[in-house]
């Protein structure tokens, strides 16, 4: 704390407000008048009520994130989430680059599942510009995909374990998403931010390291899996921590328009694979796991129970990839028709969704990302009040959030 | 496309409705005024027959001459996305009422909207900005944006065309503001 007397100096916050205290000392937040009914609300106390802030540089928070948290001796009350440290404006990015350059932007949104990013532009493209896209790439993108979405979920299942603060299951499930992760980039070059979805296909056609990394490893991963759900799962401890925390209910889970697994969680079985078919989901076999606690317990467990599907998805593809191109022919300049064109997929973490409107010049006019993380995070003020202060991290790590997705 | 839907449409909303009903791939659309959102949203989401519990999306969109919101919803009882556009909201004050009071999710959405475009959603109670600063002045998926408070500080100041701090000063600004078939 500083003690050095400083001018008078304008706040950042508010450039009506005018700060003649010392820099160091702490403000009350917020330094500026409230601007919303719910922000007067918020940060009016009652008796006995704090403000606290965590993040945005919290180890637990997936990124960078930041929560005004009101609280009640450990209880919490209300909490108010500051969004925005990791905003890049991808939707403004992609409207200055041609189609092709856009897909490349919207790899690092939720930067563990950049396939899903990649796969729901591309399609709204396809749709504007009516292209077909040939069979075997369309297996290849299903292939892929559900291993995105293993890795994903394995890497939740570790970052779960760790906000409650056990270290070993990061380590074992790093195992897991490791070795696909190397798969991936034998397939299309890179680790994590793939560019590997094209308009009209995919860059490259399977090779043989990925094909013989990925037999490899179907051979053991169901027994894998079981290995590591047995850490957790017939965990005591874990297991009673989980169970009623964090609950929310069908109605307001749809109010709160969730999707993917943490709707599913709640007993609807809406799966835009099944809800809104795409891509050569209606050719495969596969369930729709649900449950009907809605709390962090079952949200956990889902996952895994989708873990299981994907590997039955990826055992079809297999045995059903056609021969043929990858590609659709197509000019590298590409302009389509004036229009507009939507397109989902369930991601790891629920619909991701691109909204393209197309003006007939080769930019897209405008590129809007509906992004799960960001509806979810949101949800995390519907569940949080009336816990504790130690289970903001369990729920919010339970539905899976990442930021990079969140801030756009 | 699910033709018999869009005769359903047309016959339940013949009078809101401020655009042809269209349809392509998996999509269907239509288009009201921005007073009719509520009526009509509300009718989409209740009315058993036509049961849109899911919104899909919201987002705003500048055309370069009229403001628009776009919804997107699904619903079992037809096979297409279901997109309602409420347009010509004017660019000086664009105002829509809220959808948060049948989806309390929409509020980020709409905080979302209202950072990028300034479009005031009327019932939403947390209308403030929610990537930008609070003491952003501008609205950045406009299109006449020329992103004028960073560019000056950017070493890519007037060098790359989007880090141009202000419209060339030969050309009128009404020929700058790209302008969609949105």
């Amino acid at each position: 704390m500083s003690t050095t007397k400083q001018q008078p100096h304008q706040s950042t916050d508010d450039p009506r407000v005018t700060l003649d205290r010392d820099l160091g000392v702490f403000e009350p937040i917020p330094p500026y008048p409230t601007r919303t009914e719910r922000e007067a609300e918020f940060y009016t106390l009652a008796d006995g009520e704090m403000l606290i802030n965590m993040g945005p540089q919290h180890p637990s928070t997936h990124g960078v994130l930041r929560v005004v948290l009101k609280l009640d001796g450990e209880k919490v009350v209300d909490l108010d989430p500051v969004l925005g440290y990791l905003h890049r404006g991808v939707e403004k990015l992609c409207e200055n680059a041609d189609y092709h350059q856009a897909i490349c932007y919207t790899d690092p949104l939720e930067y563990v599942s950049a396939l899903f990013n990649e796969w729901a532009p591309v399609m709204a493209f396809e749709k504007l510009l009516d292209v077909q896209v040939p069979r075997r790439a369309e297996y290849i993108r299903v292939l892929s995909g559900e291993l995105n979405r293993i890795a994903s979920h394995a890497l939740f299942m570790g970052w779960m374990a760790l906000d409650l603060g056990g270290l070993t299951p990061i380590l074992w499930s790093f195992i897991e998403r490791d070795e696909i992760v190397d798969m991936l980039a034998a397939l299309t070059g890179q680790r994590m931010l793939f560019n590997y979805f094209r308009i009209g296909g995919v860059n490259g056609d399977l090779n043989h390291e990925f094909m013989s990394r990925l037999g490899d490893w179907m051979s053991r991963a169901t027994e894998q899996i079981d290995n590591n759900m047995g850490l957790l799962n017939e965990n005591e401890i874990f297991v009673r921590r989980m169970r009623g925390l964090g609950t929310i209910d069908t109605a307001t889970a749809l109010r709160m328009v969730m999707s993917g697994p943490n709707l599913r969680a709640t007993g609807v079985p809406f799966d835009v694979r099944r809800a809104h078919p795409y891509s050569v989901y209606p050719e495969l076999e596969f369930d729709i796991p649900t449950r009907s606690e809605g709390d962090c317990l079952a949200r956990y467990l889902l996952r895994l129970d989708e873990v299981r599907q994907s590997i039955r998805i990826i055992d079809q593809c297999l045995h059903q990839m056609p021969d043929g191109p990858v590609m659709a022919k197509l000019p590298r300049l590409l302009r389509p028709r004036p229009g507009r064109a939507y397109a989902a997929v369930e991601g790891p973490r629920g619909q991701y969704a691109t909204y393209a409107v197309s003006d007939g010049t080769d930019q897209p006019f405008r590129m809007r990302i509906h992004d799960p993380s960001f509806i979810h995070l949101q949800a995390v003020g519907v569940m949080m009040p009336g816990h504790l202060l130690a289970d903001t991290m369990a729920i919010m790590a339970s539905l899976d959030p990442i930021m990079g997705g969140v801030d756009k | 496309m699910d033709r018999a839907f869009k005769a359903r449409l047309e016959t339940r909303f013949g009078a809101t409705l401020t655009g042809p009903v269209r349809q392509r791939h998996d999509e269907t659309e239509m288009r009201i005024g921005a007073g009719d959102v509520v009526p009509v949203l509300t009718a989409l989401h209740d009315e058993p027959d036509l049961h849109f519990e899911f919104l899909a999306d919201l987002a705003g969109v500048d055309t370069g001459e009229v403001m628009q919101v776009v919804y997107h919803l699904w619903s079992e009882t037809t096979p297409d996305w279901l997109r309602v556009i409420a347009d010509g909201l004017s660019r000086e004050d664009p105002r829509v009422p809220s959808a948060t009071f049948l989806w309390k999710g929409a509020e980020w959405m709409e905080r979302e909207a209202y950072d990028m475009f300034g479009i005031i959603f009327e019932g939403n109670r947390d209308l403030r900005r929610i990537y930008m600063p609070p003491d952003y002045a501008s609205f950045p998926l406009r299109k006449d944006f020329f992103l004028p408070d960073d560019a000056a500080r950017s070493p890519g100041g007037g060098v790359r065309p989007m880090e141009r701090t202000q419209a060339p000063s030969n050309v009128p600004t009404t020929a700058l503001v790209r302008r969609g078939g949105a």
